[in-house]
């Protein structure tokens, strides 16, 4: 039982070794391992430096000795265990803190500028080094936002849905449409890939999809009271109207995102995910869960949704199963409702998600049992989080704060 | 008499008295008779006096000088008599024949009995026969006996009827004859020949006789003697010195022995047995204490007295944890109230605020300040309009939150101002008056005033009526009812029974509950009549709810009780929960999950599944699922209010520790 033939290989070129199985003692844990692999290393090639590994079994983390590991999965010890060798992700360290007015309720980031919507009625945009940059009042509500560069997106308790233009050299906001049509607050926006088209959720239980190409005239007209009318669209922008609406839910809508161009998602308080056909309007699959979804987040990388719920658990699931009630995998450390969850737009396998019990966690599907990383930074509730291209997770809450991380998943690793 | 007479008069005559078997006795007593008379009449005939009275009793001659009359028609007259008590003594003493000297009636003179007369009165003294002659025991001769003799005593020729059938018996048995045709009679009734007892053991079980002998219980058996008896045990048998004062130091009932092992040296210096008699006494107590049936010990499990009721687990969805607190109140949270989409709750609390919570992220989206302590709130359940009733002190607002969709909050605005007064104005109750300036800012948007505190206010199903309770032992107007449309204000009873706790509207039917202290009265509003009066069996009701199908009712009740009354089954509570350990508050019905909770002042909200059949046979299922704690106890309050979302299985609850507590 003491030894273990194991064979180690990676993906990654840098830290190649040769293709031999080692006798390794059973007990040994990851930082056995690691300085098994580092000493081989060392061996080869004289200019190593130190480096954390963690290592994968059979598509799995090790988080405990091999050899426990090896009895849960059912593997004979007389065979050669494959042992796959990673980079070991380092902590997200914290970079910034952007203290707000009020609650944030939403954050949306590029790589230049972050969005943020707030409780005081107000969208912020700020730089990443976390100086405000412009705030955009214009909302009886609360906001909800999202950006597509220099056109901004909020929508609102109000009902409406306001578009506005940024200009980022000079510095200045313009209203240019507000979006009328939802009889209840509106709760969730997305932008479509093509960026010319949106799709919002709303309480109302209906999805709405409007154009996104600002125009000089106003969509809706109506005769009899437009001198008032006129004299509003000063401040508030043109009146658009949706180009279609969906509708489908028993309950209010509460996360919608596109899957592709054509593809539209929705998660509902209905306790079901709906995928809509964007041309057409029809509904093309239907996803039942147990529990109200709080937000929705798709991965193109990995074709999965994760959602989180209102019990403790993130749950990945296939959106292209046809007996869509299958969860795929749950991802369970949280203590409170799942409020916002992220895939990283650059691996396959990590997500992000908060929740009500005031902790970000960094999850890595490789490891379902624990999440990779805390973020426990936030001192109320987490409302939303947001991740950049370039490694950068975001997350607002209820304690006023946006805190930014900085998150250097290993270039080598990404996409494999 | 005559007889007598004719006897006297010829003694002969006695020939004519035939009757045979009496004849010889007459024979005899005539013989004396006649003998008798002779002898009389000889003495009488000597002094030749006769009296012809005859024989009648002679007092009839009392008040007469004479006694009779004799033979020739002349009056006897009665001989003289004056001899007084001291003659009548002289001549006792001096008569020798005194002794047998008779008065004659007939005549009165005296009669000196002759020694015959005197031998005679002797013998029939004696019970002898007069005659001294007359042999009583000579041989008889018997006539009639059944010997035949040669010369018939008689020679009657035999009657006729000897010859022929009798006509009386001929008659009877025509009689019965007819009797039998008729079935009157049965004549060949079967003889129950077999005897009429029974078996007494027949019934018996064959196997009661078997346990009868297995129950056999013999009287204990002593326990023979061991060597630690002994006058001389072996050594491993003595007790050292510290297992006797072990020994001693025991209690005598738990004693492994009941003695101490004793070393002697030989059986001689053995003393008298000191425990004698209390071994006798423990053993007459073991014989009669033993005992004399074997007691049935029937294994019950546990388990199986518990009544099968599914396990929580198979009953989801029902709330389980506590996820979001609604903090900002400062004092107790009297009421809570969710609208009827489940975006909003409503609070009212002790610190004079109404607030509006967003239920999703517990957001305090809306602080209305009102005048006093707020005692109860209710959400209009219309969707189409947006109004919330709060009451205060005895003062009910109804407040417009403008939460929602906007054109729901602009019309019911509209609703509101539209009102026009009607003509004649009637005399009403309560007073109703818009707001005006900063409270009409607020959202404050009509005020009625009551004549007293108001404690509860419940909406009508369909969003135009309103309920208020204002408890008063006073027996009239504790429940008023008023239409917002038209700004009416009811009294719906004229006089109310009791303390009235709570009120509440059927949800589909037109009826009104009214919960009492003890009773729950049911109205019927379209008739006008008391429908049903529920008997809670306990001593205060707190609280009321009603099923969203209306046949079941739920009472909390402030001695820890909550009932369950099923409406169709009985007035009595069909279930009677008594979980919490402390006065129950508030109880509520989910809309559409077939759950129930109850919130108590030991901090608890129970979850309770409270499944209701369609099938009317079936009686409803009560399971208590989940106990949610999560408020903490202040001022020996707890939970003051529940109200289920109106879409998912989430409960809330608000607690005296001012907060709001959304269980999922």
């Amino acid at each position: 039982m003491s030894q273990v033939q194991a064979r180690f290989f990676t993906e990654n070129k840098k830290y190649l070794i040769d293709d031999v199985p080692f006798s390794i003692p059973a007990a040994s844990e990851v930082t056995d391992l690691s300085a098994v692999i580092n000493k081989l290393l060392e061996a080869k090639n004289d200019g190593h430096k130190h480096v954390e590994f963690d290592f994968l079994v059979q598509g799995q983390f090790l988080r405990t000795s091999l050899a426990s590991r090896m009895e849960t999965e059912n593997i004979s010890t007389e065979d050669v265990v494959e042992i796959e060798y990673v980079e070991k992700f380092t902590a997200p360290q914290p970079e910034e803190c952007i203290m707000h007015d009020d609650w944030i309720s939403s954050v949306e980031a590029d790589s230049e500028w972050i969005l943020t919507g707030s409780y005081d009625k107000t969208a912020r945009i700020w730089s990443m080094e976390g100086k405000a940059v412009m705030t955009v009042a214009g909302h009886t509500d609360v906001n909800l936002y999202n950006g597509l560069s220099s056109l901004l997106l909020s929508a609102s308790l109000d009902q409406t849905i306001m578009l506005w233009e940024w200009n980022s050299e000079r510095n200045k906001v313009k209203a240019r449409h507000c979006c009328r049509g939802h009889a209840g607050s509106v709760d969730t926006v997305a932008v479509d890939p093509t960026r010319t088209k949106f799709c919002s959720g709303s309480w109302d239980k209906m999805l709405k999809i409007w154009s996104a190409v600002p125009t000089e005239e106003e969509d809706e007209i109506e005769e009899p009271n437009r001198p008032r009318k006129k004299q509003k669209t000063e401040q508030m922008g043109l009146t658009r109207t949706p180009l279609m609406t969906f509708s489908g839910h028993n309950e209010a809508v509460s996360s919608v995102l596109w899957m592709d161009a054509e593809e539209l998602c929705s998660a509902s308080w209905d306790h079901t995910i709906r995928l809509w056909d964007a041309e057409t309007g029809g509904q093309k699959n239907a996803i039942t869960g147990s529990k109200v979804f709080n937000c929705i987040s798709y991965s193109p990388l990995c074709r999965r949704l994760a959602s989180g719920t209102t019990d403790r658990h993130v749950r990945l699931w296939d959106p292209r199963s046809k007996d869509g009630s299958l969860v795929l995998l749950s991802l369970t450390s949280h203590n409170g409702w799942v409020t916002a969850v992220r895939w990283s737009p650059s691996h396959e396998h990590q997500l992000v998600s908060g929740s009500l019990d005031n902790v970000v966690k960094l999850w890595d599907t490789r490891s379902c049992k624990a999440p990779l990383y805390d973020l426990a930074a936030h001192e109320d509730k987490v409302m939303c989080v947001d991740w950049t291209e370039n490694g950068l997770i975001l997350s607002g809450g209820a304690d006023n704060k946006l805190y930014t991380y900085r998150y250097s998943a290993c270039v080598s690793d990404a996409g494999a | 008499s005559q007889t007598k007479k004719s006897l006297f008069s010829d003694p002969r005559s006695v020939w004519f008295i035939s009757s045979p078997s009496c004849v010889m006795f007459l024979w005899h007593t005539v013989k004396w008779a006649d003998s008798l008379l002779i002898f009389i009449t000889f003495s009488v005939r000597s002094q030749d006096i006769r009296n012809t009275v005859g024989n009648i009793p002679m007092e009839w001659y009392k008040d007469y000088p004479h006694i009779g009359y004799d033979l020739e028609g002349k009056k006897i007259f009665k001989p003289i008599r004056n001899k007084d008590e001291l003659d009548e003594f002289l001549d006792k003493m001096e008569n020798p024949d005194y002794w047998r000297t008779v008065q004659d009636k007939m005549t009165g003179a005296d009669i000196r009995l002759s020694d015959e007369q005197v031998d005679l009165v002797h013998r029939l003294q004696q019970g002898k026969f007069g005659d001294v002659n007359f042999n009583e025991y000579e041989p008889a001769i018997d006539f009639f006996s059944n010997e035949v003799m040669i010369h018939p005593v008689t020679n009657r020729p035999q009657d006729k009827r000897s010859f022929i059938p009798s006509l009386i018996e001929k008659e009877k048995v025509g009689k019965l004859v007819h009797a039998i045709k008729m079935g009157w009679i049965k004549p060949h009734r079967p003889k129950e020949t077999t005897p009429q007892y029974y078996d007494l053991w027949a019934k018996e079980d064959p196997n009661s006789i078997l346990g009868r002998h297995k129950m056999h219980i013999p009287a204990p058996k002593m326990k023979l003697p061991g060597h630690e008896e002994s006058y001389n045990p072996p050594p491993e048998y003595l007790m050292s010195e510290e297992e006797r004062l072990a020994w001693e130091q025991q209690d005598p009932e738990y004693r492994k022995l009941s003695f101490l092992p004793q070393k002697f040296a030989c059986l001689r210096a053995v003393p008298a047995y000191s425990r004698f008699i209390h071994e006798r006494f423990e053993r007459c107590l073991d014989l009669y204490l033993c005992p004399r049936q074997r007691k049935m010990r029937v294994n019950v499990n546990p388990e199986d007295l518990i009544p099968k009721l599914p396990k929580p687990k198979d009953l989801q969805p029902f709330p389980t944890t506590q996820s979001l607190v609604y903090r900002g109140h400062s004092s107790l949270v009297r009421s809570i109230s969710i609208s009827p989409s489940g975006q909003w709750l409503v609070s009212g609390s002790d610190d004079c605020t109404v607030r509006f919570w967003e239920v999703s992220t517990a957001r305090c989206l809306k602080t209305v300040e009102v005048g006093g302590a707020v005692k109860g709130v209710a959400w209009n359940p219309n969707p189409s309009i947006c109004l919330v009733a709060v009451s205060y002190d005895d003062t009910v607002v109804l407040l417009n939150p403008g939460l929602g969709d906007r054109l729901v909050c602009t019309a019911t605005d509209q609703l509101i101002s539209s009102y026009e007064e009607p003509e004649e104005v009637k005399d009403q109750p309560v007073q109703w008056a818009v707001a005006e300036g900063e409270g009409h800012e607020q959202g404050h948007r009509l005020i009625l005033k009551h004549p007293k505190a108001v404690r509860q206010v419940t909406w009508h199903g369909k969003g135009d009526y309103l309920a208020c309770v204002m408890p008063d032992n006073g027996n009239s107007l504790q429940v008023v009812i008023h239409q917002v449309s038209k700004r009416r204000t009811q009294n719906p009873f004229r006089k109310n029974k009791g303390l009235v706790q709570c009120v509440s509207f059927h949800p589909i039917r037109p009826y009104f509950f009214v919960a009492t202290q003890r009773y729950v009265r049911v109205y019927n509003l379209i008739k006008q009549e008391l429908t049903k009066k529920l008997m809670a069996n306990c001593k205060w009701i707190s609280s009321m709810a009603i099923h969203p199908g209306g046949d079941n009712v739920i009472c909390g009740s402030y001695d820890c009780r909550l009932a369950w009354f099923d409406l169709d089954l009985s007035t009595k509570p069909y279930k009677v929960l008594r979980h919490h350990k402390k006065a129950l508050r508030s109880v509520a019905y989910h809309r559409h999950y077939p759950l129930f909770a109850s919130g108590s002042d030991d901090g608890n909200v129970i979850v309770c599944h409270g499944m209701v059949y369609n099938d009317l046979l079936q009686n409803p299922l009560i399971v208590p699922v989940k106990v949610l704690k999560g408020h903490t106890i202040t001022h020996d309050l707890g939970v003051l209010d529940v109200t289920f979302h109106p879409t998912q299985p989430w409960v809330f609850s608000s607690g005296a520790d001012g907060t709001v507590c959304l269980f999922t």
